[in-house]
């Protein structure tokens, strides 16, 4: 009779009898088996089709359609890096890509920054500071559209948006339209991007930081270090990793942000908050230039992936 | 005996045939069946309205149903959701359309059918003028039955606002200017509301285009015949900056932040004046309750005396019928339907004016008479933003924004270089 799945897996003498009474040991990896292929095919195959189908083919579509030159419902032209050439001398993309870093940039150090300083704050009362924490985390599961409706009420114009009635409290009349402003809507828009995505920070750095040993802390102490100083020296240094993780996943978060900019200001006001990944909209689904809209799509992925390697890369040689 | 019986039978049913064959279409379409597929994008009290002329089309041909096809991502430009369904291969026999440019881009790619057939034999001549067949012709051969349409050179005002300021509607040019400081001394602080976020602050130069250039220059604009740097658009930008100049509206900033005009104009003290479409009537009536004619009412744009006062811009709504529908006969019916008094008396309740004849206009309420009236008598252009390449309009759209933020002599002649340099490789 064949043996289990999990004794083939874990090789002769790996499974001790049960009714020895013997702790059960992990299998050891021994390289690729041929009695093994047929479950693991099945359990993986799913998971292959669904990753082909959603991902891997729109990926490969996308970059096929690129050159090519289709606008609207007219034939597609072939026009080999035609596209290419044409986004990098469109001086409205050349603005998108400093928008976008701008904007990437700006969301991810104030994101990171302030979720950061708030779990080195949480760290000291864990306890006490768990409903705030919750609060904090909400922001990030609330939909980017649902907030952006949100804080088109707050950042209006007139004097009923929130921000310009609590400003003119102290500046009597006071109104100022922060998405009208070219000078002010991309911070406006860097802020609330900002309050979304700080609960993410505050949870990782937290669990960095609640990761340290007790020992260490509790030596410092003894030693007589003052509270900002174990701050300083000991829980900032030992919550790195939980800041890397969260630059990483803020930056690709930023890099892709659509949602909030479609919501509150359209790309505008004269393009001021137009990023890569809007300029991609607009030429793919209201001019429906759908190869030149590919292009800016394949530029972004390309970015993406410059950020994303480096990161996996240093992730998985930690996980070694 | 047999045989000669057989062929009076075969002659008697020929002859019924041929009666039959050469009987009106609408005698023909009692007996039309079928799904008939809409391509139908509009919402809120645009789809409830389509939703009862479809209803009464139906309760007329009980053989048909009608299904409507709802494209993806309608919110503010339906034709990119339209294009996903058509390259999708979704087969649809009538597609609403608004945008002539777009109409083009259809043909183009063999989806529509020419209706000239349909128009000789239904005698749409009776119910559309030529001028409207025009409307829906590329290169004259007939795609579109209009069957809506709006004055886009109508100013919305609400009545109380100008009564407070002991104004009527300004019938000219300077009078209008001169009303910006009689509504500022009334309480209203911006006396023209110019929703400048996506595209309605364009709106202004068009008719102001229309009034200093006239609609055949206009014309030539939209095709690309003369420059964007042609003196005559500069003279209307200049008009639009003088108005600008006087205090007409809000802050810059303010103008670019504004999407939505209704609450804007109707449940805030800050603005009078409104220059938007039609539809602003139904929305006004139907989301806002207001009274039509009493709450808000229309004027004519003012004239400028510039011999071009007798123009309009306006915009219209069509049905193109398609090339692979599968019903044509219900798409032919259903395009007969439309500009009859059926359709028409249902679009009045709603507030929006029908071009054909049959539709009886006193149903209309007193706003849509005014621009119904105004239209009728004037030389129109369709609204210039929807005749320009997409590529073309965005630019202009935007570089227009850049105008309001400052409408000086300078920045004009950049604006306009900028758009002719887009309009360059636009077409």
């Amino acid at each position: 009779m064949a043996n289990s799945v999990a004794e083939q897996a874990a090789g002769p003498g790996e499974v001790s009898s049960s009714k020895g009474g013997a702790r059960l040991r992990l299998p050891v990896t021994r390289g690729w088996r041929l009695t093994d292929a047929p479950a693991a095919w099945l359990l993986i195959t799913p998971v292959i089709v669904l990753f082909g189908i959603s991902v891997v083919y729109p990926l490969f579509d996308t970059i096929r359609i690129s050159f090519f030159d289709i606008k609207g419902l007219a034939p597609a032209k072939w026009v080999g890096l035609g596209n290419y050439v044409t986004l990098f001398g469109d001086a409205t993309f050349r603005n998108t890509l400093l928008t976008t870093l701008i904007f990437t940039v700006g969301t991810t150090v104030i994101s990171v920054s302030l979720g950061w300083a708030l779990a080195m704050l949480c760290a000291f009362a864990p306890a006490q500071t768990t409903p705030f924490r919750g609060m904090m985390f909400v922001t990030f599961g609330i939909s980017e559209a649902v907030s952006g409706y949100m804080w088109l009420n707050i950042l209006r114009p007139d004097k009923a948006g929130l921000l310009n009635a609590v400003i003119g409290i102290f500046v009597p009349g006071y109104a100022h339209s922060w998405l009208g402003d070219p000078n002010t809507a991309l911070w406006a828009l860097i802020f609330v991007a900002s309050w979304s995505g700080v609960g993410l920070p505050l949870m990782l750095c937290f669990a960095a930081v609640q990761s340290i040993p007790r020992t260490v802390l509790e030596a410092a102490y003894m030693d007589g270090a003052k509270p900002f100083s174990i701050m300083r020296h000991i829980m900032m240094p030992l919550s790195l990793p939980g800041v890397r993780v969260a630059v990483f996943i803020n930056l690709l978060g930023a890099l892709r942000a659509f949602d909030i900019i479609y919501v509150m200001t359209g790309g505008g006001p004269v393009r001021a908050t137009e990023t890569v990944g809007y300029f991609m909209y607009r030429e793919s689904m209201t001019q429906f230039k759908l190869g030149y809209g590919a292009a800016a799509t394949v530029v972004l992925l390309v970015a993406v992936l410059v950020i994303s390697i480096p990161a996996i890369i240093q992730r998985t040689a930690g996980a070694k | 005996m047999f045989n000669r019986t057989m062929r009076r039978r075969t002659v008697l049913a020929g002859a019924m045939f041929a009666a039959l064959a050469s009987a009106s279409p609408m005698v023909l379409a009692q007996g039309l069946s079928g799904e008939l597929v809409i391509l139908q994008w509009q919402t809120g009290t645009d789809g409830q309205m389509w939703k009862e002329v479809e209803a009464k089309f139906t309760e007329l041909n009980p053989g048909v149903t009608i299904r409507e096809f709802p494209p993806a991502g309608t919110q503010g430009d339906a034709r990119g959701g339209i294009r996903t369904a058509v390259l999708g291969g979704e087969v649809v026999d009538i597609i609403i359309n608004t945008w002539p440019a777009f109409r083009a881009e259809l043909v183009n790619s063999g989806i529509l059918r020419p209706v000239d057939d349909q128009w000789k034999s239904f005698g749409w001549d009776s119910k559309l003028s030529q001028a409207w067949r025009d409307l829906g012709s590329i290169d004259g051969t007939t795609y579109g039955v209009t069957y809506t349409y709006g004055d886009r050179s109508a100013i919305w005002y609400k009545t109380s606002q100008l009564e407070k300021a002991g104004i009527t509607p300004p019938a000219t040019w300077d009078e209008f200017l001169a009303s910006f400081d009689k509504l500022k001394a009334a309480g209203y602080p911006a006396p023209v509301v110019i929703p400048a976020k996506y595209w309605a602050h364009t709106e202004w130069f068009e008719t102001l285009l229309l009034r200093t250039a006239g609609v055949d220059f206009a014309a030539e604009l939209a095709a690309h015949k003369v420059p964007w740097t042609d003196p005559k658009v500069k003279v209307a930008l200049m008009k639009y900056a003088e108005m600008l100049k006087a205090g007409c509206c809000a802050e810059p900033a303010t103008m670019l932040a504004i999407e939505q005009p209704y609450p804007t104009l109707y449940t805030s003290e800050d603005s009078s004046y409104l220059l938007f479409g039609m539809w602003t009537n139904s929305a006004l009536k139907n989301d806002l309750g207001l009274k039509e004619g009493v709450d808000y009412s229309i004027f004519q744009f003012p004239s400028l005396g510039a011999g071009f006062d007798d123009t309009a811009s306006v915009d219209a709504k069509e049905l193109n019928l398609t090339t692979n529908g599968a019903n044509p006969a219900a798409a032919d019916a259903f395009a007969d339907f439309i500009i009859g008094a059926d359709a028409a008396n249902i679009m009045a309740k709603y507030g929006y004016a029908s071009p054909s004849t049959a539709a009886d206009n006193s149903l209309l309420g007193s706003v849509q008479q005014i621009a119904t009236a105004a239209v009728a008598k004037a030389k129109v252009q369709f609204v210039l933003g929807d005749l320009l390449p997409g590529d073309l309009v965005d630019e202009y759209r935007v570089q227009l924004q850049k105008f309001l933020q400052d409408p000086s002599e300078a920045t004009v002649d950049t604006v306009l270089a900028a758009i002719e340099a887009k309009a360059a490789t636009a077409y």
